[in-house]
């Protein structure tokens, strides 16, 4: 069942959960009772809440946890986990993104993977070695679940199942795999391997964020964000990250199928990037204002060169 | 003119503008620099100058007999210190706002400036805004007759702001002993001297603040003020939580008289590209025919911090004392403070949401 996608349309927050187990029993996932570790990764990119589609929503992790308990026991131990990001403090995202709360009222760990020893694992992507700092608390897991949000991103087109566990990678300065980003997403999905991925689509981020609606779920996070990326308007064959999984074997287009709602339906409502990203628009800009500020012997404010 | 040798404390965001501003200046040398970051003194070096420290006081103590003026843009908890350390070497002061984080800093601070005989001027910078400047000769002339009410907003994403690329956010934005509170201080404080501004003095008739995101400091705040003096009532709202990035800016005053109203909205460039290249155009046309370009102009909402410093700097040639005083920076830490603790009064008004 691993090639199966299910693509399940959310109405309203209280048929969340519903949709979770619609969504997970679409792609026929069973748990075992005798699951006692299980780890949650959510999204957690920056301090900007669900609603702005960077983040995912707290009430989309309360009802997974409230699955995973009423299928596995109340005395499941269930750790939400994130790592520190360049810019973003981890335990300051838990508190104002709503996860606090969450981990007290669900009785569920907040762990900051960053602050925990790490084992170091070398992975060969295209020849080239690359090393990474894992977590020790990803280790011995019973059930790994993936929960990452459904948007575009700047350096490789889409932010889907993959990306997100490279937000496993202990070290905050993350940014030092960017010249090789695509490598090390597919180097990072060689070492963890989730049980499930359940994608928060329920607001999506493209040009601009979007009640989209949607839940996606399968056991195959390649072919999930196989799907993902065609939602997003992308020709997924083009997307330099899932052509190097490919072809490392990570994964493979053949098979890949979706089940429950119609992809077409998402595709539609998803805000596309026009031809000039934002990003793009921002570069000229600045080329623009530098220029300017070159000729003319202006000011530029360092808030705007940034 | 004389020229006014300066030094530039706190190279942030801020203080980098500050720095880049007093280059532009002819009647301004930059003497000195400091900041705790290797990167911004490099980035100082670069621009020319030649003095850089990693402690504000060394370049107190060192170079004080060839300064006149600083320039300072520290966190705020080191206001007060800086301030003291600053008129006591016998340098006139701009300080970024707040004027300190506590009432009793902001007193120390203001008997200090009488005995020092210095100039301090804190950096209230809206007021330098062009709408609000032609919102407040409006108001002057009688053209809106009493002002009855008047609405103030400021919605952003303070700290939690950035460009393309996010940057960590200091730890003390969130530490109230080093903050002194979070939005109300951070944004609220122009809004309340904006208030003062044009309705004279304030008293607090209520407040309430918002812990959305929950942090130690609040994320949102609204507060009603009321002058005993012209009867007028303010409404201010400041909150942490839009996402915007600039050109984007969401901030407004609307002054609401009993003869007419004008609001900040009729008077905001429609659109701040269409703007940027009107002035940018202008300032091309000023460099080509030899005249003073604005500088920053073309921002807009920036141009008020280089007229801040342009006017400050113009006092000390001038040996006027600035319109905006350490007394201005005082009253609105006690507004705030006022407000502060009034949102503590009564536990029912203050707004705890969660996110969901």
């Amino acid at each position: 069942m691993g090639k199966i996608v299910s693509l399940v349309h959310v109405q309203s927050e209280e048929e969340i959960k519903n949709s979770i187990i619609e969504a997970l029993d679409l792609i026929s996932f069973k748990v075992d009772k005798n699951i006692n570790h299980v780890i949650i990764k959510p999204n957690l990119c920056y301090y900007w809440n669900a609603s702005t589609g960077y983040t995912t929503d707290p009430l989309v992790i309360t009802c997974i946890i409230d699955w995973v308990k009423d299928k596995c026991g109340n005395n499941t131990d269930i750790k939400i986990v994130e790592t520190d990001a360049t810019a973003m403090r981890t335990n300051l995202a838990f508190s104002i993104l709503g996860y606090k709360k969450l981990a007290t009222e669900k009785s569920v760990e907040l762990l900051n993977l960053s602050d925990f020893p790490n084992i170091i694992k070398k992975v060969k992507v295209q020849n080239h070695e690359i090393e990474f700092k894992i977590p020790e608390p990803l280790q011995d897991v019973d059930l790994f679940i993936n929960v990452p949000k459904l948007k575009l991103m700047r350096v490789t087109g889409i932010t889907c199942g993959m990306k997100n566990l490279f937000g496993c990678i202990s070290s905050p300065r993350k940014i030092v795999y960017h010249s090789y980003i695509n490598e090390a997403i597919v180097g990072i999905n060689k070492i963890l391997n989730p049980d499930v991925t359940i994608v928060d689509g329920l607001v999506a981020l493209g040009r601009h964020p979007i009640n989209l609606g949607l839940l996606m779920a399968s056991t195959d996070v390649f072919s999930i964000d196989w799907i993902a990326s065609k939602i997003m308007g992308y020709n997924p064959s083009n997307l330099e990250f899932l052509k190097i999984a490919e072809r490392e074997k990570l994964g493979s287009r053949k098979g890949i199928t979706t089940v429950g709602d119609n992809l077409d339906e998402f595709k539609r409502l998803f805000p596309k990037q026009g031809i000039i990203s934002t990003e793009h628009l921002w570069s000229l800009q600045l080329g623009l204002l530098k220029f300017y500020s070159k000729i003319v012997n202006d000011i530029i404010p360092p808030v705007v060169q940034e | 003119m004389k020229k006014i040798n300066i030094g530039v404390i706190g190279l942030g965001n801020m203080g980098y503008l500050h720095l880049m501003s007093c280059l532009h200046m002819n009647d301004i040398n930059v003497i000195a620099a400091s900041d705790k970051s290797k990167n911004a003194l490099k980035k100082a070096e670069n621009l020319g100058v030649k003095n850089v420290y990693d402690d504000y006081q060394y370049l107190i103590n060192k170079q004080s007999k060839e300064l006149d003026a600083v320039v300072i843009s520290l966190p705020n908890f080191l206001h007060f210190d800086s301030i003291q350390q600053s008129l006591e070497a016998g340098l006139d002061v701009f300080i970024e706002k707040p004027l300190s984080i506590s009432v009793d800093e902001s007193k120390k601070i203001s008997r200090l400036v009488e005995k020092s005989g210095k100039k301090l001027m804190p950096g209230h910078c809206m007021r330098f805004l062009p709408a609000i400047e032609k919102m407040k000769k409006t108001a002057d002339e009688g053209k809106l007759g009493n002002l009855e009410i008047i609405t103030l907003e400021s919605i952003q994403n303070g700290p939690l702001s950035h460009g393309l690329v996010p940057k960590p956010i200091p730890g003390w934005w969130f530490d109230p002993k080093r903050s002194g509170g979070g939005a109300l201080i951070d944004l609220g404080y122009h809004l309340i001297d904006l208030f003062r501004f044009f309705a004279g003095d304030a008293d607090v008739e209520f407040s309430c603040l918002d812990y959305k995101y929950n942090l130690p400091v609040e994320d949102g705040a609204t507060v009603i003020l009321n002058s005993k003096k012209s009867s007028t009532r303010g409404v201010i709202n400041v909150g942490w939580f839009e996402k915007t990035i600039f050109p984007k800016f969401n901030f407004r005053t609307i002054l609401h008289g009993d003869a007419d109203f004008i609001s900040t909205d009729q008077l905001l460039p429609r659109n701040l590209y269409i703007h940027a290249i009107e002035e940018g155009a202008k300032n091309f046309l000023r460099r080509v025919t030899g005249r003073k370009i604005h500088p920053l102009s073309y921002t807009y909402y920036y141009e008020c911090h280089f007229k801040e410093l342009r006017y400050f700097f113009n006092c000390i040639n001038n040996d006027t004392n600035p319109s905006i005083s350490a007394i201005d920076g005082l009253r609105t830490v006690e507004i705030l403070e006022e407000a502060y603790k009034f949102s503590q009064r009564d536990s029912s008004t203050q707004t705890h949401l969660s996110l969901h």
